[in-house]
């Protein structure tokens, strides 16, 4: 009988279909409606920041594995999604050696030097992003002209709708209506949270990521920003929020595991966002936010361990 | 109606159960020779009451122990003892096994009249249950009449009979029930009499409401059985999720059904039952499925045990396709084999023949920490912290993160997107855990 190709394998025999390259997949699809309005509003500076991170992130990835004599991995499409959530992160202007940074940071840093994909303990795109922001002095060309392919958009030109945020200045601010559908300011992603929450949505029902993270820190920004009296509507809808929320801090690897750890998780991060955005510098308020959430997931792990079926709390 | 009972957690496989439960049961044709090991239980091993030469009669004893948990083996066929030797089994493991040859002209199992089986009382049964060798023929292949033996300070006021068949493609259970009703509900209203319970439900899942349909009319006069259905998710049929599922009652980490007052049986060990105390029949044969996209004809038999596995392909028209998996028991739980050499026992509930275009094929990789495994996780364990601790050497971590809790379900395995395979790491990390135990004392 024909026997010769039978496998024999550990139980179980079936498994899903949804394996770590399809899960990227779905992030990549998930970006796509905030990648096209981007792109839409940024025209080819978009596209060029685009294809700057994820081809040096991807070039990265290829060059470590090589030198380290490791399987190169890049089918399983994670470094493509870095590279993607990189440059939404990125502002138009941008001079392409602080890509290459960023890029460099994130994989051979932070996720290839940290042992790879599921030991890094910092979401790396984020981690290449502040990186820059702190240490190669982008914020001088923020919304200057001291940058590469500085011609071409003149969308940026006065302040970003951040600058708006404090206690009373919202209102100065752009419309809702605009910061959800077109509002251009800061980053490439930030051309409305509407495209993102739609990306946020689609992972969510393909069960990629869970409510529980994206949840907990929108409600935290908006409730504690009402109790700092700060416009909480505003400050969930403009800068980076959205794309925080939905694609950085439910980042599998570094991210807390159990519910409830999740929940403080959001709580913490959603408190930082509002506490730097209000009292501090609002740009990058997000990035760190979540940067500084990353470094509590270890003890979250092991404060929150579920209780077993049936296991009886010791009275 | 009521809307279908479940449990937290769990997974929805793909389950194929079409492939095979149209098919009413046909018995499997007598094999050469059959291979019967002479443990097929969880529990002691039996001594060969037989040796080579002897002439064996169907239902004879072959196999039995003094020990309390174990069961004896019986002749499946009328034949001549050719030897008795150590073969591997479909784990592998080389258990001491008697090989029959056949006779050519097999009689049909002379029915015993038993006794009045309403009259029968709670020892009687128990021991009906012990002489046919009665064992969980759900997979576990426990002892019956050790289950029915609970604890004097444990009441047990509820039988519930495991109808769910929660494993993707076996259909065994289902054709019993469509085929063997009345037989389930008197032996279910056996193991009750036998553990003194007061009400007995029989828990199927939703995709099977003509069995639901079945057994409901045929206990329609009973007011100590009902049927309710249950969710169609994997792993309903686990003890544990069944019960909280049917009852809400948990059965602590380490515990059995019998603290919260609960008996819970298969199918088959059911109707097994019944025939053992209205037949005097023992358990020589059993129902399977034998199915998968690699089964040209796939089908419900009723073979003898020690059948070995090749002639039931055979008879359901041999393989189809690119067969990379043949697992005895279902695809969640069973065990792969290499060949077709493997032997039916009590425990046996299908043999599934997978093919190349429907097996996923991965390499592990590192946890990325997605937490599916924790969300299917029926046991609410971190399968991932096991696996962690596991691949450390770090037996007592692997302990605290509930490597014993661990029934093997797989759900964690079949979410996990770095194609972690973590029941391997969970036997592993079982037997270090109790390797240490066992030094301490
Ligand atoms: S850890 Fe054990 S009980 Fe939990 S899902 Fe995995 S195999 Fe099932
Ligand atoms: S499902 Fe697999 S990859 Fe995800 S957390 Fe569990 S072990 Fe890690």
């Amino acid at each position: 009988m024909a026997t010769d190709n039978l496998v024999q394998t550990p139980p179980p025999h079936l498994r899903s279909k949804e394996q770590t390259a399809v899960a990227m997949r779905d992030v990549l699809i998930a970006l796509a409606p905030v990648t096209i309005a981007a792109l839409v509003a940024f025209t080819y500076n978009a596209l060029f920041v685009i294809a700057v991170c994820v081809g040096s992130c991807m070039f990265f990835e290829w060059a470590v594995r090589k030198l380290r004599k490791k399987k190169v991995t890049l089918r399983d499409g994670s470094a493509a999604v870095t590279g993607l959530l990189l440059a939404l992160l990125m502002p138009a202007q941008i001079h392409w050696l602080n890509m290459i940074i960023a890029s460099f940071i994130a994989i051979v840093v932070i996720k290839e030097l940290m042992g790879g994909l599921g030991r890094n303990i910092f979401n790396p795109a984020l981690f290449g992003y502040v990186f820059i922001i702190t240490c190669s002095g982008i914020l001088a060309s923020w919304t200057g002209h001291l940058g590469f392919l500085s011609a071409g958009f003149d969308g940026v030109t006065g302040a970003t709708p951040l600058a708006f945020i404090g206690p009373g200045l919202e209102s100065m601010g752009p419309s809702y209506g605009s910061l959800l559908f077109a509002n251009y300011g800061g980053a490439i992603s930030e051309v409305g949270a509407f495209w993102v929450l739609l990306g946020g949505a689609y992972l969510i029902y393909r069960k990629v990521i869970g409510w529980v993270i994206p949840t907990t820190i929108l409600a935290t920004v908006f409730v504690l920003s009402y109790i700092v009296g700060s416009d909480g509507l505003y400050q969930i809808l403009a800068g980076g929020v959205m794309l925080g929320a939905f694609f950085m801090a439910t980042d599998w690897v570094s991210s807390p595991m159990f519910t409830w750890g999740q929940v403080i998780f959001g709580l913490i991060i959603g408190v930082c966002i509002v506490l730097i955005r209000v009292f501090g510098a609002p740009t990058g308020a997000v990035a760190y936010s979540i940067i500084i959430g990353n470094c509590f997931v270890p003890l979250l792990d092991k404060v929150f361990k579920p209780k077993r079926f049936g296991e009886v709390v010791a009275a | 109606m009521a809307e279908a009972k479940t449990f937290k957690g769990g997974i929805h496989p793909p389950y194929n159960k079409e492939l095979a439960s149209g098919k009413a049961i046909k018995r499997a044709p007598v094999p050469a020779e059959v291979i019967i090991p002479l443990q097929q239980h969880i529990g002691a091993p039996n001594e060969a009451l037989v040796s080579a030469g002897d002439r064996v009669e169907v239902g004879q004893k072959i196999g039995s122990s003094d020990a309390f948990v174990s069961a004896p083996v019986h002749s499946s066929v009328a034949g001549v003892v050719k030897e008795v030797v150590d073969v591997p089994n479909f784990t592998g493991n080389k258990v001491k096994s008697v090989v029959i040859t056949t006779d050519a002209e097999q009689p049909e199992f002379a029915k015993k009249p038993g006794k009045d089986i309403d009259s029968l009382s709670a020892d009687e049964i128990r021991e009906i249950a012990k002489e046919a060798g009665l064992v969980g023929m759900g997979g576990a292949a426990f002892p019956t009449h050790v289950k029915l033996t609970p604890p004097k300070d444990k009441p047990v006021d509820l039988v519930i009979i495991n109808a769910c068949e929660c494993e993707p493609f076996l259909t065994c259970d289902h054709r019993q029930m469509l085929e063997k009703g009345d037989d389930l509900i008197a032996g279910a209203r056996l193991l009750k009499t036998a553990v003194g319970a007061g009400k007995v439900i029989i828990g199927i899942e939703a995709n099977k409401m003509d069995a639901v349909d079945a057994i409901r009319s045929k206990a329609s006069g009973l007011s100590d059985v009902e049927v309710e259905v249950l969710e169609v998710k994997y792993p309903e049929g686990a003890e544990k999720m069944l019960i909280f599922a049917l009852t809400g009652r948990k059965v602590p980490p380490g515990k059995l059904p019998s603290e919260v007052g609960c008996l819970v049986q298969n199918v088959g060990t059911a109707i097994a039952l019944y025939e053992a105390a209205a037949w005097g029949k023992p358990l020589y044969e059993r129902v399977l499925t034998v199915t998968g996209p690699g089964i040209r004809e796939p089908g419900n038999l009723l073979a003898a045990i020690g059948t070995p596995i090749s002639d039931l392909i055979e008879a359901c028209g041999g393989f189809v396709g690119n067969p990379v998996k043949l697992i005895m028991g279902g695809p969640m739980t069973g065990w792969a084999q290499s060949g077709t050499t493997a032997n039916v026992v009590k425990g046996t509930s299908g043999v599934v023949v997978l093919t190349s275009d429907v097996v996923e094929m991965g390499e592990e990789t590192d946890c990325v920490r997605c937490s599916k495994c924790i969300e299917a996780c029926p046991m609410f364990l971190s399968p991932n912290f096991i696996v962690q601790a596991a691949k450390r050497g770090q037996w007592d971590k692997a302990e605290m993160w509930g490597a014993l809790d661990c029934f093997e379900c797989g759900c964690c395995s079949f979410e996990c997107p770095a194609f972690i395979p973590h029941v391997e790491y969970v036997r592993k990390a079982k037997a270090e855990i109790a390797a240490l135990k066992k030094k301490k004392e």
